[in-house]
Parts: C-alpha cells; sequence; structure tokens
C-alpha cells in the first residue's frame, strides 16, 4: 500500500496537457501557447508537457464558448482521452460564455456538457492565474491516479 | 556461471536491460534539461522521463475500434523492446564489456537497429489512424533513405579493421574496439573521416530527433504513429526509444573512439562521452534548428552522407 502511495506520487509528477479549441477566439490560447505555459514561466518543471494525441493526455485544457458546430467533435475529442483526467476550463468563455453569451450558436456554459474540475475565468487569464489552475488541477489528478 | 547464465545477464541486467534502460532515461532526461537551459528555461528535473514511464503505467490502454487486429497492436510495443535489448547488450563499453559472439556480430546489430522503425510502421499502419498512415509512410520513406549510409559506414569500419588485422573483413564488434585499443580510435585515421560524418548525419534520423522527427513531428501528425497509443503501450515505446538511444551512441563509440581506461572508471568515462555526445550532437541541434520536410530530409540523405559513406569506402578499398 505504501509503495503504491509513493508510485503515484511519483506518477503525479508528469501531467501531460492537451489542449482543446472549442471555438475560442484564440486570445487564450496564445496565452497557453506562448506566455503561461512552455517558454516564458516553464511548467515543464512541474513536468508538464503538451503533447500532439488526445490518447497521451492528463489533463485537458478547453477554451472557447463551445460553438455548436464544434460541439461534437469536442465531446468526441473528450472520449478519446483515457482515465484519470481532469478537465480544466480555460477563460471565461467556458464559464458563461463571455463576449459570446447572447449568440444563437455557442453552447456555454460548457459544464453542461464537460465535468469541469477547474475553472480560470479571465479575458483572456493571467499567465500566473493558468499556472495556479494547472497546479490546483495536478492536485486534483493525484487524487484520481 | 555457464554460458547461458551470463547472456541472459547481459541482455537483462548489464550492458543491456535494466542497465541500458536506466542509462537511457537518464540521457533522455539531462537532453530534456539541458534543451530547457539553452532556451532560458528551468527545465524538468534528471528523472522526468522515469516519471513519465511510471504516469503511463497508471494509464488505461485503449484499442481503438479502426485496429486492423488487436493483438498486433499490443504486441509490436514489446517486440520493438525486445530487440532494443538485445542490441544494447552487444554493445561493447571499452575496457569493461565486450560483446558475446554468442549475441551476434556487427551485421546482426544492423539489423536489429532497423526493428524499432519496422515496429513503428507496423503500429501506425494497424493502428488504422489516418495519422498513423501518414507516420508509416514518413517512417518508411525516412528509413529507405537512411539505412544505405549506415550499412555502407559499417561496411567501411569492418573493411579498414580487416585489412589491417591481415584478413579481409571482421564483422566483430570485439575485434573492433580491440584493434582500436592497440593503434588508436578510428576517429583519428583520416581515411575514415567521410564514414564519420555519414555517421553523425545517421544517428539523429534514426532517434527520430529534430531536424529528423517526421514521422512522429507532433505538431504536423499528432506523433504519427504513436497517436493511437496510451497508457503501458505507449511506456513500451518510450523504453524503446531510450534503450535504443543507448543502443545508437553506443555503437558509434565502439566504431569510431572505443577510449577509455578499463575497470570502473572505464565506465564512468564511457557515460560521460555518451553524456557529450547526446548533448552535442542531439540536443544543441534540435534546439538549434527547424524540422526538415520529409522530401527534403529524403534528398539530402540520399546526397551528402550516402555520397561521404560511398566515398569512405572507396578510400578504404584503395588505402
Amino acid at each position: 500500500m505504501n509503495i503504491l502511495t509513493n508510485l503515484k506520487t511519483i506518477a503525479s509528477r508528469s501531467p501531460w496537457l492537451y489542449r482543446i479549441n472549442a471555438g475560442s477566439c484564440n486570445g487564450c490560447d496564445v496565452e497557453l501557447a506562448t506566455t503561461a505555459l512552455i517558454p516564458r514561466w516553464d511548467v515543464e518543471r512541474l513536468g508538464c508537457q503538451y503533447c500532439g494525441s488526445p490518447r497521451h493526455a492528463d489533463i485537458v485544457l478547453i477554451t472557447g464558448p463551445l460553438t455548436r458546430h464544434v460541439r461534437d467533435a469536442a465531446l468526441r475529442l473528450y472520449e478519446e482521452i483515457p482515465d484519470p483526467k481532469v478537465t480544466v476550463a480555460v477563460g471565461v468563455c467556458p464559464i458563461s460564455g463571455g463576449i459570446f453569451r447572447e449568440s444563437y450558436a455557442t453552447c456555454a456554459p460548457i459544464d453542461q456538457y464537460f465535468p469541469v474540475d477547474v475553472n480560470i475565468p479571465g479575458c483572456p487569464p493571467r499567465p500566473q492565474a493558468i499556472l495556479d489552475g494547472v497546479a490546483k488541477a495536478i492536485a486534483i489528478w493525484r487524487e484520481r491516479l | 556461471m555457464s554460458t547461458q547464465t551470463a547472456l541472459l545477464i547481459s541482455v537483462l541486467l548489464f550492458p543491456g536491460g535494466l542497465f541500458a534502460l536506466a542509462f537511457g532515461l537518464a540521457l533522455k532526461g539531462a537532453d530534456r534539461r539541458f534543451a530547457a537551459r539553452l532556451q532560458g528555461r528551468v527545465g524538468p528535473p534528471l528523472a522526468q522521463p522515469l516519471f513519465d514511464l511510471v504516469k503511463l503505467g497508471f494509464k488505461r490502454t485503449m484499442v481503438p475500434l479502426t485496429a486492423t487486429n488487436d493483438t498486433i497492436f499490443l504486441a509490436v510495443p514489446l517486440v520493438g523492446l525486445a530487440a532494443m535489448l538485445h542490441a544494447a547488450a552487444m554493445i561493447p563499453i571499452a575496457g569493461v564489456t565486450a560483446t558475446s559472439p554468442a549475441l551476434g556480430n556487427l551485421l546482426v546489430l544492423v539489423y536489429l537497429l532497423a526493428i524499432p522503425g519496422v515496429v513503428l510502421m507496423v503500429a501506425g499502419s494497424v493502428s488504422g489512424s489516418t495519422y498513423g498512415a501518414i507516420g508509416f509512410s514518413r517512417e518508411m520513406a525516412l528509413m529507405l533513405a537512411y539505412e544505405g549510409p549506415i550499412v555502407l559506414v559499417v561496411a567501411a569500419v569492418a573493411l579498414r579493421t580487416g585489412m589491417a588485422e591481415g584478413q579481409v573483413v571482421t564483422f566483430s564488434l570485439a575485434e573492433i574496439v580491440r584493434h582500436q585499443q592497440v593503434h588508436g580510435a578510428n576517429l583519428f585515421d583520416p581515411v575514415l573521416w567521410p564514414a564519420f560524418l555519414a555517421f553523425v548525419f545517421f544517428y539523429p534520423a534514426n532517434l527520430g530527433i529534430v531536424p529528423f522527427d517526421i514521422p512522429e513531428a507532433e505538431t504536423e501528425v499528432l506523433e504519427g504513429p504513436l497517436v493511437e497509443y496510451s497508457g503501458p503501450a505507449l511506456g513500451l515505446f518510450k523504453m524503446m526509444s531510450a534503450v535504443k538511444a543507448v543502443v545508437v551512441l553506443g555503437l558509434g563509440l565502439a566504431l569510431f573512439f572505443p577510449v577509455a581506461p578499463s575497470g570502473p572508471l572505464g565506465l564512468v568515462v564511457w557515460a560521460v562521452e555518451m553524456l557529450v555526445l547526446m548533448l552535442l550532437g542531439v540536443t544543441a541541434v534540435r534546439v538549434g534548428i527547424g524540422r526538415m520536410r520529409i522530401d527534403q530530409a529524403f534528398a539530402f540523405f540520399l546526397k551528402w552522407p550516402l555520397l561521404a559513406a560511398v566515398a569512405s569506402l572507396a578510400v578504404v578499398v584503395v588505402a
């Protein structure tokens, strides 16, 4: 039992990230890709790595208000991610729809469709907020392993 | 100790097996950390590849509905890892271990080196994924391009050593290492410089590292052949590529620079040489330049490394 706990602690130091762009305006994606995560603030020191395939993912970062056009594809993509996984909603759009809230073409809030674990509000969120959200997601993920 | 036990130890513990795996993971960790430092970041801990492996052990393995054959889908990474463990047991560590003739000679090693590429091709095509299929075709094109030069490099070294030893050709790794320990390393032999040049181009391509990571380009084809793998099966691929790093770098050292004192100190010197080769030849290059297109890489390999390897072979025959 003790060895298993130790192994899980080790395993929780390797959370791989996967981004789903659910109709985002790309503001949050730019924050994720350039400032908040890899090059500037370096989440690789927490063991995080962007992976190309959803099958390799542990933590899912969803941006955008979930447009109707992309909803089914995003849901299918989410199913492809093996358990255990943690879902993080980045930006204000997944929470309320943000500036798109009155649009007929969006399905926000996304927690009607995805079991969201961490919300990171902001338009776009500050890099520090995203890092904090990822750290919280890692803590949740450790419990699920 | 009987021969079988010694062989088992060399394949499962040292110099293949656990030792090669641990050393390969450490090399990968050093590579990632050094790359981060070159980019002005902090970088992951040195043991990060090990953490990744443990993590993959906890994940679920999913077999896609599109897979044409579930058994082959799950068995190919095992084949690749087994081939690499055998190859790692054959890598001589100068002054510490010599290759047992029972494991095979240089020709066997060249064949074993082709297996991970074939395994990736089979994995990509059996997964039934479009991206896997693209990875399959790219891997095949790249293999066609780099297999020629490596065979010629090995032939040049074998001919050179064989003729110096009074035979025609020798494919025994132990003999090649022994010859260099007596007569000086091949790296300082001008006749073999073109072969060395060809080898320098070969190993990033064989290890699947930028600029030659075209089959597994994660931003273009979502990691190509590995796109459908998850959990422990993906972990086996990661182990395969870690051991492969040891095999390819170790082969380079054995062919061109097997210089080390004997005993435990020799092991340390060997490990440092491997680390330098990895950081200078792989990490610095992959941080510095971008990925080639497959047609560029194919044309490049059929031009310069092949030319260098043919030139080397010709010079060896004439000299």
